[in-house]
């Protein structure tokens, strides 16, 4: 489940327009969202609110040492417009399962984001402060976002804390979205990390107006009409360790227009290591998603398979009567408004839910099983890690995470 | 002084060494780049021994041996380790950072694992350590500097340049740091589960009570082959016999003179190295020469360390220790003196099997208050021979060279009539006297030199007091009793302040008065010689509860022993 921060800041992201799926680094986000999800260890509380669409806070508290917790606080000129009760708020926004990544548009002009006030253009600039405090070890966690242009995203983090090497590290993103490819170019002040991700759309090109989408029915699935082919690498490299990485990925998904089952396959590849990753996601029905994952490394053969399972559950309270509507009725359209993007991660097709189970198996022996869910006005989520192939600790994990937001 | 080393069995039994350096080798922090455990695949300590050179000989006695050594090896053991490293440098760059600021590579940071072998061989170590041997506390050791001059290590990514060096270095580094700290516990560890039954039985089975008594004779053979670094405790062989341990010989000898005496037979047999009653009582009656046997315990102290070092050398002479013939020690050398002063001399000055002797102070003390500032003047006194052995060579000379003062014949020759008390039994107390007031010296304390007690000498007040007592001249006779070796177990042995100094003071003061009163105790008469005779055991059943309560020496220059003055009075003269 995402935490109330993680998720006003995906609503800023949304309420910005800034696509977070056309980057290399979700390049595997539906695998990730299905095979990699966190299990609460311990027993946190959250509590957080959104006093006003521009100021978040948020406290939690842990067990963990004896306890522990921190406190966070989050401004933005934007304001952000989003159910943020723990009794309303829409469970599939929080808890991130298979994306369905939206159509690719064309960055916007930039004259879309200049207002005149006052007989001066004035360039409105996204911004976004959020800052953490982690009490017990005084560590400091702080974020900057800020729209530099429509196509332009510069994020700034930094962390800082007593133990850590230097004090703290700072890592400033640059993200350049121009539909059909982005690029990111990024620094750390951690041994001077420099990092560079770019990422290539085939098929459909939104910035070219010739080009529209036929409408005719794809001529095969890798169409890029209802599937889309993407291609993605990045590469790091650290002049004090005089050391770095290299990878490189590609990726098939079918787009919402498709008419069969929504799947997703990826592959990526580190060549220095050796290391090979393919994967299969696929959304088999309304409530139920599925993923399987093989890694294999060529130079060590080490190998390993993980499958997941996302099972939602729905009220039930008017289902008997969706079920007898029409198959047309079903999915009512959206009224279209003015600003037609969606973010994927704000879709509401569906009933809201109750309830999602998580599960995830490996073949080393580790397995993880979630659970997240509404009750009463609080989010819970209880979750428990095992490990089979060790003698001594089978269970190796149980914690539960309890919400409430306001 | 040449030590010999019984290095083959040090090849036979590593089992349990490398079980212990792979404990040692895991228990700290591992750094992120090492993925699985460390494991000891092979370890071999080579055919020839380590060097060993005698710096300083702190303390010795037969359960328990301090020194100095400069240690240096040119060997040939080798150790074999086997572990699995990271070979992504970003994976094990990011997993040590927080992950709120991390660009979290999509694929970049995927981790290899290779497993890795690595062989140290080609070690030279040289450098000084400090051995700590005791009976009930094990062997510990301890490295002065850091002993590492060079080694070599060659793993299985020799072929590459840049990881070779980055091994040598970085494993370089973790054995300086395993030598410093981790070696003196896995070594104390070790010889606590040889040395002591009772651990080993309770490390392994819980419920057997394990005997006290070790009737080990060469625990070389066994403890040598646990010692990994190669040090060796030289001076083991004579320390190994517990109070416990009794010699054939001397229990048939004394059981055949129960006899004797039980059945009225003639026969009786003679039992070397052994100190009367009836001759302790005489001498102190009968000679006033106590003073000129004072230098004798010293110097034959000195000659006598010496000659158990060389006798030390040779393992075999373990088994004759336990006999108590007294064979190995300089017992010749005492036996030839007179019988007067060999009574002073057996007693104050051998390392003798502490079965014999069982040291009890008999005197009755009824004197609470006014002998307190002389109780600190006998203790004082005392001192000296408590530490001949603990002092070093230079010190023991000045304190023989002290000794000769003639001043110091008067006080001893008052002493005559005086605590007839056979020598003292050693007190089962463990442990080094490291800095000889601690109430229990731990072996395990690193790196103390053996501190002689001169330097912490505390000048005892001048007793203005003019009156002659009996107290002033009560100390040197006691320790003329004292065999040498009883005063090592003890845990607060007294420093020996400067004798002549001390000698100096008394006669300085009371030479007049002393004098005074021995030509009135030879007119007076009788009574007063009684009293005189009377006060004196008292001061001594004082000393010796003032010694008991021997931490206070330091604070308040008063001495102790800890021994108890709880033996009843039986001579009570």
């Amino acid at each position: 489940m995402l935490e109330f921060m993680d998720y006003v800041q995906s609503a800023f992201y949304a309420g910005s327009r800034w696509n977070t799926d056309n980057s290399y680094a979700s390049l595997t986000a539906a695998t990730t969202n299905l095979l990699d999800f966190r299990t609460p260890h311990g027993v946190r509380l959250h509590v957080s609110s959104l006093s006003s669409p521009n100021f978040a806070t948020s406290y939690t508290l842990g067990n963990k040492g004896v306890v522990d917790g921190s406190f966070s606080f989050l401004f933005s000129n934007l304001g952000v417009k989003v159910a943020s009760r723990s009794s309303a708020v829409y469970l599939g926004h929080l808890v991130r399962g298979y994306r369905h990544l939206q159509e690719l548009r064309k960055p916007e002009d930039a004259s879309a984001w200049e207002t005149v006030v006052d007989e001066k253009v004035v360039q409105k600039r996204d911004a976004l402060l959020y800052g953490r405090m982690y009490l017990p070890g005084s560590t400091l966690e702080a974020l900057y976002l800020r729209r530099l242009s429509p196509s332009r995203l510069l994020s700034i983090r930094a962390v800082s804390g007593a133990q850590l090497p230097h004090g703290g590290t700072l890592l400033a993103q640059l993200q350049n979205d121009q539909g059909k490819y982005t690029t990111e170019y990024l620094c750390s002040t951690d041994s001077a990390l420099l990092g560079f991700r770019g990422l290539y759309n085939f098929g459909y090109d939104p910035r070219d107006e010739n080009s529209q989408l036929d409408s005719s029915a794809p001529a095969h699935p890798w169409d890029h009409k209802s599937g889309r082919l993407s291609v993605g690498a990045e590469a790091y490299f650290s002049p004090m360790n005089k050391s770095g990485g290299l990878s490189t990925g590609l990726r098939f998904t079918t787009l919402p227009v498709h008419t069969g089952i929504p799947y997703t396959m990826t592959l990526t590849l580190n060549p220095l290591m050796g290391n090979l990753s393919s994967s299969y996601a696929v959304k088999a029905g309304s409530d139920l998603s599925l993923c399987t994952r093989f890694d294999f490394n060529v130079y060590s053969y080490e190998s390993d398979v993980t499958i997941g399972l996302e099972l939602w559950r729905r009220e039930s309270s008017t289902a008997w009567a969706r079920k007898m509507l029409r198959s047309a009725w079903r999915n009512a359209p959206r009224p279209a408004g003015e600003s037609t993007f969606v973010s994927s991660d704000f879709v509401m097709k569906q009933q809201d839910a109750t309830g999602v189970i998580k599960a995830r198996m490996s073949a080393a022996g580790k397995a993880s099983l979630l659970w997240e869910g509404r009750v009463k006005e609080l989010l819970v989520s209880v979750g428990a890690g095992f490990d089979m192939k060790s003698a001594t600790r089978a269970l190796g994990s149980v914690g539960l995470e309890v919400s409430y937001s306001s | 002084m040449a030590f010999n080393f019984n290095w083959s069995p040090l090849i036979a039994d590593t089992e349990r060494v490398r079980a212990m350096l792979t404990t040692a080798l895991n228990k700290s922090p591992k750094p992120p780049i090492i993925v699985d455990d460390i494991l000891v695949n092979e370890l071999n300590l080579g055919p020839t021994p380590p060097d060993l050179e005698i710096l300083e000989i702190g303390d010795l006695a037969e359960d328990r041996f301090r020194g100095i050594f400069k240690m240096s090896y040119t060997g040939d053991a080798y150790l074999t380790l086997k572990t699995r490293v990271q070979a992504n440098p970003l994976n094990t760059y990011l997993s040590t950072k927080p992950s709120f600021a991390s660009p979290q590579p999509l694929a970049a940071s995927s981790g290899l694992t290779i497993p890795l072998q690595i062989t140290l061989s080609d070690i030279r170590l040289s450098g000084f350590v400090i051995l700590v041997f005791s009976k009930q506390k094990g062997v510990t050791l301890v490295f002065r500097n850091d002993p590492i001059e060079s080694l070599k290590v060659s793993s299985t990514f020799d072929a590459i340049p840049f990881v070779r060096e980055y091994l040598q270095r970085t494993i370089e580094n973790q054995l300086r740091v395993l030598f410093m700290e981790d070696l003196p516990a896995i070594i104390h560890k070790l010889s606590l589960r040889m040395f002591n039954p009772e651990y080993q039985a309770l490390e392994e089975i819980r419920s057997q009570a394990a005997e006290a008594v070790q009737p080990r004779i060469d625990p070389f053979a066994d403890s040598s082959a646990e010692t990994m670094g190669g040090e060796r405790t030289p001076a083991d062989g004579e320390a190994t016999e517990t109070y416990a341990s009794f010699s054939q010989k001397n229990l048939l000898r004394l059981a055949a003179l129960s006899e004797s005496q039980r059945t009225l037979s003639l026969f009786t047999p003679a039992i070397r190295d052994t100190v009367y009653r009836a001759w302790a009582t005489a001498a102190d009656r009968g000679q006033g020469m106590s003073g000129y046997s004072t230098p004798n315990p010293r110097i034959a102290t000195l000659s006598r360390l010496n000659s158990s070092f060389d006798r030390s050398a040779t393992l075999s002479s373990t088994a004759s220790i336990t006999s108590g013939t007294g064979s190995h020690i300089t017992r010749p050398s005492l036996v030839s003196n007179a019988s007067a002063p060999t009574t002073y001399t057996l007693g104050s000055g051998r390392p003798r099997p502490h079965a014999q002797r069982k040291r009890k102070h008999r005197v009755v003390n009824l004197r609470k208050t006014a002998v307190e500032n002389d109780a600190s003047d006998v203790v004082s006194q005392s001192s000296g021979y408590d530490d001949s052995i603990s002092a070093s060579e230079s010190r023991s000379k000045e304190e023989s060279s002290s000794v000769t003062n003639p001043s110091n014949q008067i006080p001893s020759v008052l002493r005559e009539g005086e605590v007839s008390t056979p020598p003292r039994s050693p007190k089962k107390i463990v442990g080094f006297t490291t800095d000889k007031a601690d109430g229990v010296a731990s072996s395990s304390t690193p790196s103390r030199r053996p501190i002689t007690p001169l330097h912490k000498v505390i000048q005892p007040p001048d007793d203005d007091d003019p009156t002659p007592r009996a107290s002033m001249v009560l100390p040197a006779k006691e320790n003329e009793k004292r065999p040498q070796r009883q005063h090592l177990p003890r845990m607060q042995t007294l420093p020996s302040r400067p004798k002549g100094e001390l000698y100096r003071s008394h006669s300085e003061v009371k030479l007049p008065d002393l004098s005074n009163a021995f030509n009135e105790g030879s007119t007076g008469g009788i009574l007063e010689q009684a009293w005189m005779m009377k006060m004196a055991s008292e001061i001594a059943r004082r000393v010796a509860e003032e010694k008991s309560g021997g931490e206070r020496w330091r604070r308040t220059s008063d001495g102790g022993t800890s021994t108890g003055g709880d033996a009843p009075p039986a001579y009570a003269s």
